[in-house]
């Protein structure tokens, strides 16, 4: 899967949790989670469980750490399907 | 310094499912999941546990800096309801929780702090649409900074800081006295101390 892919399953992960259109609308790399998506942190464990199944990956607590922005989540998915 | 957290019960329950495989595991260290287990209402403990743990993350980020998503590096120590407290590493933090038929919602302060305490205010929020309700909490924290203080409400104004953190600022200029705010669907509060 390349980026891009990834990026599109990303977004399908997301959007039932995203509470920000406009955020949404002009979603990359570098957009912020919480602060620019406005996801509630609650539902951030329910991105990273959706994202666990999706993708047929264990988050490790590590990585949930970085896990703030849509890059750093797709660093991490591409990390953890290498790891297969 | 404090640190807030406001959980709207409707909301919660209408957004999250906290039953769901795997999400307990996640967020609470086995310890916690203790509590949940034998708590008369295991729902109102896991919404107990989480405010505390976002409360002592806020206090923790605004003296030591930085941002992290990890709810199981802070660890909650429930006692009687006045005496609880989070653990972030060797870094312990006071709670206090209060429950209505509405909302959860807990306060954390290093347990060695002893500054000044203006105001701690939780109130219902009448509007819907997002940026209209960061809009209403704002006004509604000028207003009661500009009552407490003398200063004058057109001449306050709150920013975010590169980490989400707010701040006051009075002409222009950083106000020394810190502030959290917290916000869950139609709850809101905020501190000023």
């Amino acid at each position: 899967m390349n980026t891009e892919e990834l990026m599109e399953s990303l977004k399908k992960v997301v959007k039932p949790y995203v509470k920000s259109e406009e955020g949404f609308k002009n979603i990359t790399a570098s957009s912020d989670l919480i602060n620019d998506l406005k996801i509630n942190s609650a539902n951030l464990i329910d991105v990273i469980l959706d994202i666990e199944n999706e993708f047929d990956i264990v988050i490790d607590n590590a990585s949930m750490e970085k896990m703030l922005t849509v890059g750093s989540a797709i660093d991490i998915i591409t990390t953890k399907l290498n790891e297969k | 310094m404090r640190g807030n957290d406001i959980v709207d019960m409707a909301t919660a329950a209408l957004e999250s499912n906290w039953k769901r495989k795997g999400f307990l595991e996640k967020i609470f260290t086995p310890q916690e999941q203790q509590y949940i287990k034998r708590a008369a209402s295991p729902g109102e403990m896991v919404w107990k546990l989480w405010s505390m743990k976002e409360a002592a993350y806020k206090v923790y980020t605004r003296q030591f800096g930085g941002r992290f998503f990890a709810p199981l590096r802070s660890s909650c120590t429930i006692t009687t309801e006045s005496n609880d407290s989070v653990a972030i590493g060797n870094i312990i933090y006071q709670t206090r929780t209060t429950f209505t038929e509405d909302y959860i919602y807990s306060v954390a302060k290093p347990v060695a702090a002893k500054d000044s305490f203006i105001a701690d205010h939780c109130f219902r929020i009448p509007v819907s649409a997002q940026t209209k309700q960061q809009e209403f909490i704002y006004k509604e924290l000028i207003a009661r900074y500009s009552e407490l203080t003398g200063n004058k409400k057109n001449g306050l104004a709150i920013i975010k800081n590169e980490f989400g953190v707010p701040f006051l600022y009075c002409n222009k200029e950083r106000s020394a006295i810190p502030i959290s705010i917290t916000h869950h669907g139609h709850y809101a509060a905020f501190t000023i101390n």
